[in-house]
């Protein structure tokens, strides 16, 4: 069975999701030593070739899918340290995934989550054709809300969609097919499941299929790790010999800030900022 | 500031980070020690570890079912070579482990704690 890492990554004004992508599509392929895709549309490949970062993705990603970018008025509060603004955010099409991915067996990452360590590789070859991340695992250890773990407060636990193993078959078609229906009615789902409409998140579709298709229970799924997540308001500062060092925020002061150490783990890094600007000292453990 | 105070704040941003640390080797640990097997997910424990040796000591050496991390029921056909697979993985991850606690345990600032 073949395998590989899939990673989306749509361009807004605001963020380049793409140069995001080479970083954490190398990282992958370093760390997992597995083939990684890109799906991207026109003018995020554009933009590539205008920043010059076509030539490393060429290196890094085994393939680059174009699809055409999905129009969509979804925005997000993008959070970077201690500012933050509402910018457009395009990410309604990865229940294609299913349908795009040229691998039988697919690990779909977000673009903000590095692989640091051969972890995810133990999960390749487990009796279980789809396994999503059942939970976030704060960097810090006490940052976790309700909304972290369910999808509204009277709702469903959440899964979190930045990790999705699958392999292609007619089971797991019917969940990406299901997250794809439940995206075209998410304002129905949102009133059935109490979420916030406003803002369409993969964590929730992905997390009300698979409930559905549990038959509305709860069922111990095989999962994969919880994703160890850094948040927005956390902040990269250095990047040196395949360690990441942050300052992380406790939600309660700007000022009271610590700082960590991340070697050899995989982590979502929700700073997205914090990952383009250091992207060159990134590109350098590829 | 009074002196008192400020040394005291200073040792508390120390203690934080030395809890951020420790928790950050911990979890490092059971990523580490989580392992995938003819479609299992084991996490490898004291445990697992002594069962799998018992089984051995008791010469049920082949086509034994394990019941893995998800409750998963896993036949291993060479039970002599999963226990030195998960033998090897054991010692690597938990010398790592070591080797980086003893560090953090002789880190008396938040400067070396990074160092990690």
């Amino acid at each position: 069975m073949n395998k590989g890492v899939l990673i989306f990554a749509h361009n807004s004004r605001q963020v380049d999701y793409a140069l995001m992508a080479i970083v954490a599509g190398g990282l992958a392929k370093k760390n997992l030593q597995v083939p990684v895709s890109l799906v991207t549309d026109e003018s995020t490949l554009e933009w590539m070739k205008i920043s010059k970062t076509i030539s490393k993705a060429k290196t890094v990603f085994d393939k680059i899918i174009e699809v055409k970018k999905p129009v969509t008025s979804n925005q997000r509060l993008l959070v970077d340290a201690y500012t933050s603004k509402m910018v457009p955010f395009v990410n309604l099409n990865r229940s294609s995934a299913w349908d795009i991915t040229p691998y039988e067996r697919t690990l779909l990452i977000d673009s903000d989550y590095l692989v640091q360590s051969t972890n995810l590789s133990e999960y390749w070859d487990a009796d279980s054709d789809f396994m999503i991340a059942p939970s976030m695992n704060d960097i810090r250890g006490d940052r976790i809300g309700v909304l972290d773990k369910h999808v509204s407060e009277t709702g469903i636990p959440l899964c979190w969609a930045t990790t999705v193993m699958f392999t292609k078959n007619k089971k797991t078609k019917l969940v990406f097919n299901l997250v794809e229906y439940i995206k075209d009615n998410y304002a129905n789902y949102a009133d059935l499941f109490r979420f916030n409409p406003n803002i369409y998140r993969n964590d929730i579709a992905f997390s009300i299929a698979l409930h559905m298709l549990d038959g509305f229970e709860h069922s111990d799924y095989n999962y994969l790790p919880p994703v160890l997540t850094a948040s927005g308001k956390d902040v990269i500062y250095e990047v040196m010999d395949n360690k990441i060092k942050l300052l992380i925020n406790d939600d309660m002061s700007e000022d009271n800030v610590v700082a960590t150490t991340i070697s050899k783990r995989d982590i979502h890094v929700m700073n997205k900022q914090s990952i383009v600007r250091h992207a060159k000292e990134f590109m350098s453990l590829i | 500031m009074d002196d008192r105070l400020k040394k005291a704040l200073d040792f508390s941003k120390y203690r934080q980070t030395l809890s951020i640390q420790r928790k950050q080797l911990k979890e490092k640990l059971q990523a580490q020690l989580t392992f995938g097997y003819n479609g299992g997910i084991f996490y490898i424990d004291m445990t697992l570890i002594t069962f799998v040796q018992m089984c051995i000591d008791q010469e049920r050496t082949s086509n034994v079912p394990l019941i893995d991390s998800n409750d998963n029921p896993i036949l291993i056909d060479d039970l002599k070579k999963f226990r030195d697979e998960i033998f090897d993985r054991y010692f690597s991850a938990s010398f790592e482990y070591m080797k980086e606690y003893e560090q953090v345990k002789k880190s008396r600032t938040v400067e070396k704690l990074l160092d990690l």
